[in-house]
């Protein structure tokens, strides 16, 4: 880990120094200084505010001798681990490049589901352009809103932190006010288990970004009673912020008597910090108890062990051929090219930059071996090779690692799985349940884009729209609930039912249908959900399958299986039967609507097989061991006359080599 | 030998081997190999014939083909059928026992090719056994 000998125990004269050199904002250009050690260096260290002015908190008396709060700046991870840490370079990593045009998108992932129970829409979301999901912009939904709805679980960094704050734009002008949402490097790094999520949510609920980071930091709190959103709200476009804004009250014990403040981080994150965004749970509620994790985590493994990620943050997603999906940024690029100019000053920047680019590609192109695949033949990290016995190898061209090992054990029916991002898991709330929105299944198995066969999230989308030829318009929730008619829960409903999961009649989307504003140069008024498109026509509802209805699939990976709990490891009928669930469990569509008459497929449907192949297939396995014995039983009777003839033949020769001996006195 | 039997069992064993050749050299030779779907179940179900041929034709024809035997056969004809039977015994073999839980994937792979290019010489030693049979001593 790199880590800069920061001045812990500076003298006040340094530090004023300091402060005053630190006045111009920097956010790239780290200092070059570094212990290079494996050994973890002790971040104790000065706090910088936005400005990157050095925060010190008052004394505890002033010199009239008055108590004095320990109200300052809040602190910002750009501008205080930036010091040591380039933050430019690190802002192109993955987790925050979602927004950047030129970063390819690589295997479609998880979306942010924008889920709103009480107008039934969940909508997947991404910017990152996966087939299937909705770009906000597409939906009218501004980067800001993006934000609101979003922010309890997104790190930072990009669309939470624009190069420029238009003061005219009355969403994004909110900034001015509410900060940027920099990247906070402790939701990651710090390992002490002290980083308080909700005390996090809460804050950005509020909107207040400049200050989340050292609120859920446990290093002070907001100290005013408005809320950040609240002063935003009486703010108006195109005018000058406020000039003053609510101070942290630091926790004076944080800071030692040089100012510092002890950071316990870590360059390694601990599996709870990667769990707070990437659980994945299909044991619900309090059954939770029963699952095992991940067999890599049991064994020892971090997630970064495998999720690896240098200086520029982009993680190895883990994927076979994940290599030609990576982009090298050119903030890499310069930063190798710096390196390998000053190692050798007779190289061209030209020259440099050619290098520096190559050597980042060949260095991308090791990811392979952190897949299953290349981990478990390479025999990194002390993995078991790959053994697979009994098994044609005609299995590893058909399906990816993750359809045998990962998810939970297939079932007649995919499971409902929660996820930290849909559910908002790591943040308290009422004990969600088989139907809280949105409804998620998995394992689904479908042919990724290598063509094998892998097991899948899938989620339906659901929202309002109107229909205008093949255009289709979704309706975002705060409009739906304007202009849709729906039931409202009583309130005993509410307190029994918290996330509404009652799910609507025929006869309720049609008055929904029908409450919209007659307006057809719009479009006509639909319904989109669980795979269909609901509309009135004539006063008739009609339901029928659509295109944009379709399901949003996602690959999954975890939690892997271990090789006795695989697909497989209980023979060839785990998959090759008459009801394996990897052809024939059914996948109902899932969604606010009454599933009578919903869609079903079943596997072999979902990824366009052939039902006569695969039941047929099946079928034959009945006859394997009749197969086998017959085989193995005839291979022993030509083996046997081999053998005797062959016995035969040897003996002849030794005859006769024995009697040409003895004619020879 | 038992004439008829012994021809009964070559003719099995020829039909089956052109329709193993059929579906598994022709798959490979057409650049589509491994073979999947109906030819895969076609090659597997046609097996265990092929099997019971081979066996039957050892029964029945290895005397005739043993050294120094009294035999309407010549050398050639002899010859060949002591590779089919090796060449056989080799493609059952690795046909059957990746069915079963012995080998690993390096050794299913191993057994993968060995069936195949096995596969290919006994073809190949059944179509030169035809015209040596027809020239008989």
């Amino acid at each position: 880990m790199a880590f800069l000998f920061w001045r812990r125990r500076r003298l006040p004269l340094l530090a004023l120094l300091a402060c005053q050199l630190c006045c111009v904002p920097h956010r790239s250009g780290a200092e070059d200084n570094y212990t290079e050690s494996r050994a973890p260096f002790l971040h104790n260290i000065p706090l910088h505010d936005a400005q990157g002015r050095l925060i010190t908190p008052p004394d505890l008396l002033s010199e009239e001798g008055k108590p004095q709060e320990p109200k300052a700046s809040p602190y910002s991870p750009a501008q205080t681990c930036g010091k040591c840490h380039d933050y430019e370079a690190i802002s192109q990593g993955w987790h925050f490049n979602a927004d950047v045009g030129t970063v390819k998108p690589g295997r479609p992932g998880e979306p942010w589901i924008l889920t709103d129970p009480p107008t039934h829409t969940q909508i997947p979301l991404s910017y990152r352009g996966w087939p299937g999901t909705f770009k906000p912009s597409d939906l009218g939904l501004t980067d800001y809103e993006f934000l609101t709805n979003f922010a309890r679980h997104f790190p930072g960094g990009g669309v939470a932190e624009p190069d420029k704050i238009n003061a005219g734009d009355r969403e994004m002008g909110r900034m001015l006010i509410t900060g940027k949402m920099e990247i906070d490097c402790m939701v990651c790094h710090q390992s002490a288990g002290r980083y308080d999520h909700e005390a996090r949510f809460n804050a950005l609920k509020a909107e207040e970004f400049r200050w989340a980071p050292a609120i859920a930091a446990s290093l002070g709190v907001f100290s005013s009673s408005r809320s950040a959103a609240s002063i935003a709200d009486s703010w108006r476009p195109g005018r000058p912020p406020p000039s003053t804004l609510p101070a942290i009250k630091y926790n004076r014990a944080c800071f030692d008597p040089a100012n510092n403040v002890l950071f316990q981080v870590s360059r390694r994150p601990r599996v709870a910090n990667c769990y707070y965004c990437h659980t994945s749970q299909t044991e619900l509620g309090d059954a939770r108890w029963h699952s095992d994790l991940d067999v890599h985590l049991k064994a020892g493994l971090l997630c970064v062990d495998c999720h690896r990620n240098g200086l520029d943050h982009a993680i190895v997603r883990g994927y076979e051929g994940e290599a030609k999906d990576r982009s090298i940024s050119d903030t890499m690029i310069a930063l190798r090219t710096a390196l390998l100019r000053r190692d050798n000053a007779a190289l061209s920047d030209d020259a440099a930059r050619d290098l520096a680019r190559r050597q980042l590609q060949s260095e991308a192109g090791t990811i392979e071996t952190l897949t299953c695949r290349g981990c478990h033949t390479s025999g990194r990290l002390g993995s078991p090779p790959l053994l697979h016995k009994g098994l044609p190898p005609i299995h590893f061209a058909k399906l990816s690692c993750a359809a045998c090992h990962s998810g939970p054990f297939p079932a007649p029916q995919p499971q409902v799985v929660h996820t930290s991002l849909a559910h908002k898991l790591g943040l308290p709330a009422h004990t969600r349940g088989q139907n809280t929105a949105p409804v998620i299944l998995e394992p689904v198995f479908l042919r990724g884009a290598d063509g094998k066969i892998a097991p899948f999230k899938m989620v339906w989308p659901s929202f309002w729209a109107r229909l205008n030829g093949t255009n289709l318009t979704p309706i975002l929730p705060a409009d739906a609930a304007k202009t849709v008619t729906l039931p409202q829960p009583s309130g005993d409903d509410a307190a029994r039912d918290p996330y509404q999961t009652r799910p609507l009649t025929d006869a309720q989307i049609q008055q929904a249908l029908e409450s919209f504003p007659a307006d057809h140069s719009k479009g006509d008024p639909v319904f989109i959900a669980a795979g269909k498109i609901y509309r009135v026509d004539k006063g008739v509802l009609s339901s029928r399958e659509f295109p944009a209805a379709k399901p949003y699939a996602w690959a999954l990976a975890h939690d892997v299986r271990p090789a006795a709990q695989a697909l497989g490891a209980r023979g060839c009928a785990d998959c090759h039967a008459g009801d394996s669930p990897i052809y024939f469990a059914t996948v109902a569509a899932k969604g606010p609507v009454e599933a009578k008459d919903g869609l079903r497929r079943q596997m072999w449907q979902m990824r366009g097989d052939d039902k006569t192949v695969a039941s047929f297939f099946a079928f034959t396995f009945h006859f394997r061991p009749l197969l086998k014995t017959i085989v193995f039983a005839a291979a022993f009777v030509v083996l046997g006359v081999l053998l005797h003839y062959g016995l035969r033949g040897l003996g002849a020769i030794a005859a006769w080599l024995g009697g040409a001996g003895k004619e020879q006195p | 030998m038992s004439r008829p039997f012994g021809k009964l069992s070559y003719a099995v064993l020829c039909a089956a081997l052109a329709i193993l050749a059929a579906t598994g050299i022709g798959t490979f030779a057409l650049g589509k190999a491994p073979m999947t779907h109906w030819v895969l179940m076609a090659h597997v179900a046609v097996a265990p014939l092929f099997a019971l041929g081979l066996a039957a034709v050892a029964l029945t024809w290895a005397d005739l083909c043993r050294g120094g035997a009294p035999s309407p056969l010549n050398i050639p004809a002899r010859v060949l059928l002591w590779v089919i039977l090796l060449c056989g015994l080799v493609v059952v073999l690795s046909g059957v026992v990746p069915m079963t839980p012995l080998c690993g994937t390096d050794g299913q792979h191993f057994l993968y090719l060995t069936h195949r290019y096995a596969a290919i010489v006994l073809t190949a030693a059944v179509l030169l056994h035809w015209p040596a049979l027809a020239r008989r001593k």
